[in-house]
């Protein structure tokens, strides 16, 4: 059974990409990290939900984030991908393959969180730079781009999703 | 046919996976070659609407480096001034060529392999696609789309942008194109051997397309290496424009491009 929490994805979908749009390129760290934090509100999209849906979902999310960064194609691409890859990452990653599990901090913890959003933030910032390079010219550069921006972006992510998450239940 | 209806329906999220990959791999291309794509980008009206509110809201906070921006230009116009008033610059006022129009910058972005702003002012005001940017202290860019209210602008820290220019102690003409790392850099392409250059030498805008008048700066040398074996000079230029704290720009409408266009393409037609 698949648990969709609406509130929480809404919360998701304020925190994440709301606020992301207006400080898309003014986070900038040293000239090459850029936190593109929105892809948090794809990566906490309900596990098990629908992958088509899923997709759609985050094509749409690009489109947007593109929009706002004269790319078309760029941000949404990666996205679907992302999309389309996440909850066999899951699987893979924390070993589980129950449909009964709800993704939010509270599941992932440090180690998960580190397992499981960094390769994927990884992934879709390869593929945000290098196309928006043109390819693999000035390698040095675009990779040093690429990893502090991974980094960062995870940092944000991470601190937004541990700030978000219900609190857990003493006993 | 079972068996075909059986697969599709199979592969069938993969399937939307590649054809929505595909619709991107579309935009990608298409925005490139695209004239004017007001579609999806910064010129759409609702886009725009959203970054002139951040763009007001920063406003304030940067009042003082713009003053300084304003001051330092007005120096500029009042020396030149002042050596018309003395007769030292000849001025051909037979002619009027080229109309300027202010415009403020709203969004822009120069740590990015393609920068571009976006202009609050749009086809209502004149903006065509193809115009030039200029900002005070030289060339800015070129209005890529133009919305209603909006225009998005194609920097020149964009890979993509060629400018025609000529170094103005010579009138070589070469190309300036950015290479794609530093927001204060771009490289000076295509000045041949023969030519003698020195490091501090300024680069101006050729006037030879219908784009931006003459003898607007772009940069000075800050390097250049010439190899035995190399036909052309490789050398970086040093921006006259400060890219990061752009506030307000200058769009130059040029009252004889369709007739320059037309005239030159007509001539090409015949060779």
């Amino acid at each position: 059974m698949i648990r969709v929490n609406i509130q929480q994805q809404v919360l998701h979908f304020i925190v994440f990409l709301v606020i992301q749009i207006p400080f898309l390129y003014k986070l900038i760290l040293f000239n090459s990290a850029f936190g593109f934090f929105y892809i948090g509100f794809i990566l906490f999209l309900p596990y098990a939900l629908n992958r088509s849906l899923t997709m759609v979902i985050a094509f749409l999310t690009g489109l947007i984030i593109d929009a706002f960064s004269n790319t078309p194609g760029i941000h949404a691409s990666a996205c679907i991908l992302v999309a389309f890859v996440k909850d066999g990452w899951f699987n893979l990653m924390m070993g589980t393959s129950d449909d009964d599990v709800y993704l939010d901090w509270n599941e992932l913890k440090v180690w998960g969180s580190i397992k499981y959003l960094l390769p994927l933030i990884f992934i879709h910032h390869i593929i945000i730079f290098t196309v928006e390079n043109g390819g693999f010219n000035s390698f040095g550069f675009l990779f040093s781009k690429i990893l502090y921006s991974a980094l960062y972006s995870f940092i944000i992510v991470f601190g937004l999703s541990f700030l978000m998450a219900p609190k857990a239940r003493r006993i | 046919m079972q068996n075909l209806l059986y697969f599709l329906y199979r592969f069938r999220t993969f399937g939307l996976f590649l054809l929505l990959e595909g619709i991107c791999a579309w935009l990608i291309i298409g925005y490139n070659n695209q004239p004017n794509a007001a579609f999806l980008n910064s010129s759409n009206r609702l886009v725009a609407g959203i970054n002139t509110l951040t763009s007001n809201t920063g406003d304030y906070f940067q009042l003082k480096t713009i003053n300084d921006q304003l001051i330092r230009e007005n120096l500029l116009l009042r020396e030149q001034l002042a050596n018309v008033s003395l007769g030292l610059v000849e001025i051909d006022s037979s002619v009027r060529k080229y109309n300027l129009f202010k415009a403020k910058v709203i969004n822009n972005t120069f740590q990015r392999s393609m920068n571009y702003l976006t202009l609050d002012v749009g086809s209502k005001d004149q903006v065509l696609p193809g115009m030039g940017v200029i900002g005070g202290e030289g060339v800015v860019g070129q209005v890529k789309s133009v919305s209603g209210n909006f225009a998005t602008v194609t920097s020149l820290l964009h890979r993509n942008l060629m400018i025609s220019s000529s170094v103005k102690r010579t009138r070589t003409l070469c190309t300036v194109q950015w290479d794609g790392n530093s927001p204060l850099e771009a490289s000076l392409k295509y000045i041949p051997r023969h030519i003698p250059i020195n490091i501090g030498d300024t680069i101006v805008t050729s006037g030879f397309n219908a784009v931006f008048p003459k003898n607007i700066p772009i940069g000075t040398i800050s390097e250049y290496q010439l190899e035995d074996n190399d036909v052309f000079y490789e050398a970086k230029i040093s921006l006259a424009v400060d890219f990061s704290s752009l506030e307000y720009v200058y769009l130059v409408q040029n009252v004889m491009k369709a007739e320059q266009d037309s005239l030159e393409t007509e001539t090409q037609m015949v060779q």
